[in-house]
C-alpha cells in the first residue's frame, strides 16, 4: 500500500469539511475521487499534500506516518501534486516552471531525463519553453501543471481536476496522457468532476459526498452503478 | 500527440475572440497603449543592445558610472545640484533611501510580502547605534562605532524574525495590517520608553572612526564622507541582493510571490523562506537606520513616523517593485525631489505629500507595475487581472 488515509477529519474554522475519510492507493494504480462541488475532493487533496493540517486521523505514505510533515517534506518523500486550475507560476517561463518542479532534486542527470520525458509527453510545452506560463492557453497551463509535478519524479502523483475548464477534445487527451504516465510506472490519485472519464480510466474510485466517502469500487463497477450513473453521469 | 496541439490551438483561438469582444477601448486609451508599446519596445532594444556588448565594455561602463556616482558631490552639475541645501547632504539622504528601498524590495518585490511597517526596522537600527553608542543614553555602554553596526544589523534582524514568526502565516492584506501595527508599536516604544528618551531623544550618537592629519574624516560639517560611505554600503548590498536573487533562495521567493500554494506543493518550505526575506529586509533596513543616525548625530521619536514608512513603500512601488534599478530610481525621486523643490520656494516642500499622492495615483493608473517594472511582475499582474475578469 502506497498511501493510506485512516479516518481523516479536517475543519475550516467551525465548518467541518471532512468527516472521517479512509482510503487507500496501491502502487501502480490510478485511483479517482469523484463527487460534486463542495464534496471535499480538493480538501482531501490538500490534506494529503499537507497544505491544510488535519484535525484527526492518520496519513501513511510508503509505510511512514506523514500526518505531521510539512508539504515540502512530503515532496521529498515522493508525493507531488499538480494544483487545481491555474496553479502555475505565471511570470516564469515554461522551462523555469518545470525547473521549479525539480526544486527539491539535486541529481542533474535525472532532472534532464525527466525534462526530456515531459517534453515527449507534452510536445506543445517544448515549443513554448521560453514563453511565460501566464501567456499560455488554459489547456497548455494544465499540461504545464501536470508536467511540472512530474519533474519532482514522484512515487505518487496527485492531480486536482486535471480536466477543469478544458474543451472535450483536450479532456480526452489529458486523460490518455495520465494513463500513459501511469503505464510508465507512476501511481496516480486524481480528483475529478468529470466522472465519465475518471471512472473509465481509473482502476479504482471513491465517491465523495459532503465530506464522506459514500461508495467505493473499481472504476468499471462504479461506471455501471445505478446511483452513480444518476448522480454524476447524468443518466436517468 | 498532434491532436493535442490542434485542440489547444482551437481552444486558444476561441479564447482570443472572447477577449477581443469583451474589451473595448476608447481612442485615448488606445493611443496611450501604443505609446507604451513603443516605449517597451525601445526598452527591450536598449536591453538587448546592452546584453550584446562585450563583457569588458559592460564592466567598464559600469565602473565609469560608479566613478561618476562617487564624484557627484565634486562635479557640481548645474540643474542637478541643489542650491539651498548642501548637495552632498542630499546625496547622502538619497543613498540611505536607496538602501532602504533595496531592503524593502527584498520583502515586497522579491518575496511579495506587503510590509507597511518597515520604518520599525529602520528605527531599531538607528536606536541600536544611539542607545549602545552615545554617552547620553541611559545604558551608556559607549561601544565603538565599528561594533555598533553589527549590533544594529543583528538587532533589526532579530526584530524581523520576532515580527515574522507569528505573522508570516497571514497573507496579503492581513500581513500589511499587522506590519503597519508593528511600525507603530516601535514608534510608540521610542516615544514612551526611558531608554530611547522619547521626544528629547538621544544626542552624541557616535560617528564613524578615522582621522586625517588629526582631523576627523566624519565630521559635523561636510556630508561628503558620509555619502561616500553610504554609497559604498549601498553598492555592496546591491551586489549581495543580486546574488541572492539569482540563487535558489531567489527562485524560491519568486515562486512564493507568484503562487504560494503551488510553491509549497513543489517542495519550497515557504514559511522559512518568507522568514528569511523578512530577516534580510530587516537587516538592510536596520543598517540604513544606523547610517542615518550616525550622520544625524541626534535622533528622537519624531524621526520615525508612519508617513516615512509609507514613503518607503511608495519608493518601491513607484519605481517598480521587484526591479532593483526601478526601486533605486523610486527611492532617489522620493528623497531628491522634495529637497530640489526647496530651490524654487521654501513652501513647496510642504506640498510634497500632495504632489506624491497625486503622482502615485497617476502612475498607478498608467503604470501599475512601476516606472521600471520587473518583466516577471508585469506578466503576473496581467495574469491576476485576467483571473479577476474571468472570475468576476
Amino acid at each position: 500500500m502506497l498511501l493510506e488515509l485512516s479516518d481523516v477529519t479536517l475543519r475550516y474554522g467551525r465548518i467541518q469539511a471532512l468527516h472521517g475519510i479512509s482510503l487507500t492507493v496501491n502502487e501502480g494504480e490510478i485511483v479517482a475521487l469523484i463527487g460534486a462541488n463542495g464534496a471535499g475532493k480538493t480538501t482531501t487533496m490538500r490534506a494529503i499534500s499537507g497544505l491544510r493540517p488535519i484535525a484527526s486521523g492518520r496519513i501513511i505514505f510508503n509505510g511512514e506516518d506523514i500526518t505531521r510533515l510539512r508539504p515540502d517534506q512530503r515532496v521529498l518523500r515522493g508525493l507531488c501534486q499538480a494544483p487545481e486550475g491555474r496553479g502555475i507560476f505565471p511570470g516564469m517561463t515554461v522551462l523555469e516552471n518545470l525547473e521549479m518542479g525539480a526544486y527539491t532534486r539535486r541529481d542533474k542527470a535525472g532532472i534532464a531525463a525527466d525534462m526530456k520525458r515531459v517534453f515527449e509527453l507534452f510536445p506543445r510545452l517544448a515549443e513554448r519553453r521560453n514563453q511565460p506560463g501566464g501567456t499560455l492557453s488554459g489547456g497548455e497551463q494544465q499540461m504545464l501543471a501536470v508536467g511540472r509535478a512530474l519533474m519532482a519524479h514522484p512515487k505518487l502523483l496527485l492531480l486536482d481536476e486535471p480536466s477543469m475548464g478544458l474543451a472535450p477534445m483536450l479532456i480526452q487527451q489529458i486523460f490518455s496522457i495520465i494513463t500513459e504516465i501511469n503505464k510508465q510506472g507512476t501511481t496516480v490519485l486524481l480528483v475529478e468532476q468529470n466522472a465519465q472519464q475518471a471512472l473509465s480510466r481509473a482502476h479504482r474510485a471513491y465517491v465523495l459526498e459532503t465530506g464522506r466517502i459514500v461508495k467505493a469500487g473499481t472504476g468499471q463497477e462504479l461506471l455501471h452503478d445505478e446511483a452513480v450513473r444518476e448522480a454524476y453521469l447524468g443518466v436517468a | 500527440m498532434s491532436e493535442i496541439n490542434e485542440a489547444t490551438q482551437r481552444q486558444e483561438a476561441s479564447g482570443d475572440t472572447g477577449v477581443k469582444a469583451g474589451v473595448q477601448k476608447t481612442e485615448g486609451a488606445k493611443r496611450l497603449r501604443q505609446l507604451d508599446m513603443a516605449r517597451s519596445q525601445f526598452a527591450t532594444r536598449v536591453r538587448q543592445r546592452w546584453a550584446a556588448l562585450p563583457r569588458w565594455v559592460r564592466v567598464a561602463t559600469l565602473l565609469a558610472f560608479i566613478a561618476v556616482l562617487y564624484g557627484l558631490p565634486n562635479l557640481n552639475i548645474p540643474f542637478i545640484r541643489t542650491e539651498s541645501i548642501a548637495f552632498s547632504s542630499v546625496l547622502f539622504t538619497c543613498a540611505v533611501y536607496v538602501l532602504v528601498a533595496v531592503g524593502l524590495n527584498v520583502v515586497i518585490g522579491l518575496a511579495g510580502l506587503l510590509d507597511l511597517g518597515y520604518i520599525g526596522f529602520f528605527a531599531v537600527g538607528a536606536y541600536s547605534v544611539a542607545v549602545f553608542g552615545s554617552p547620553q543614553s541611559e545604558i551608556a555602554t559607549e561601544y565603538p562605532w565599528l561594533a555598533l553596526i553589527p549590533i544594529a544589523i543583528a538587532l533589526s534582524m532579530v526584530s524581523g524574525v520576532i515580527l515574522g514568526m507569528p505573522t508570516l502565516r497571514l497573507r496579503g492584506d492581513y500581513l500589511a495590517i499587522v506590519t503597519l501595527g508593528f511600525g507603530e508599536i516601535v514608534r510608540l516604544i521610542a516615544v514612551n520608553s526611558s531608554i530611547t528618551n522619547g521626544q528629547q531623544g538621544i544626542s552624541q550618537v557616535p560617528r564613524p572612526p578615522g582621522e586625517i592629519d588629526g582631523e576627523r574624516i566624519f565630521g559635523v560639517v561636510s556630508a561628503r564622507p558620509y555619502y561616500w560611505l553610504a554609497l559604498t554600503v549601498v553598492l555592496i548590498c546591491m551586489l549581495g541582493v543580486r546574488q541572492l536573487e539569482n540563487s535558489r533562495v531567489g527562485r524560491a521567493w519568486l515562486a512564493i510571490r507568484e503562487d504560494e500554494d503551488a510553491a509549497e506543493l513543489m517542495g519550497v518550505p515557504a514559511f522559512r523562506f518568507k522568514l528569511w526575506a523578512f530577516a534580510i529586509g530587516a537587516a538592510l533596513g536596520g543598517l540604513s537606520g544606523a547610517l542615518f543616525a550616525s550622520r544625524q548625530g541626534y535622533i528622537n521619536s519624531n524621526s520615525f513616523d508612519l508617513l516615512l514608512s509609507i514613503l518607503f513603500v511608495a519608493a518601491v512601488v513607484l519605481g517598480g517593485s521587484g526591479n532593483m534599478l526601478g526601486v533605486t530610481l523610486g527611492a532617489i525621486l522620493i528623497a531628491y525631489l522634495p529637497e530640489k523643490l526647496r530651490d524654487f520656494s521654501e513652501d513647496l516642500p510642504e506640498y510634497r505629500f500632495l504632489a506624491f499622492g497625486l503622482a502615485l495615483v497617476v502612475i498607478m493608473i498608467f503604470r501599475p507595475q512601476g516606472l521600471i517594472p520587473s518583466r516577471r511582475r508585469a506578466v503576473e499582474l496581467k495574469d491576476r487581472q485576467e483571473e479577476v475578469t474571468v472570475g468576476g
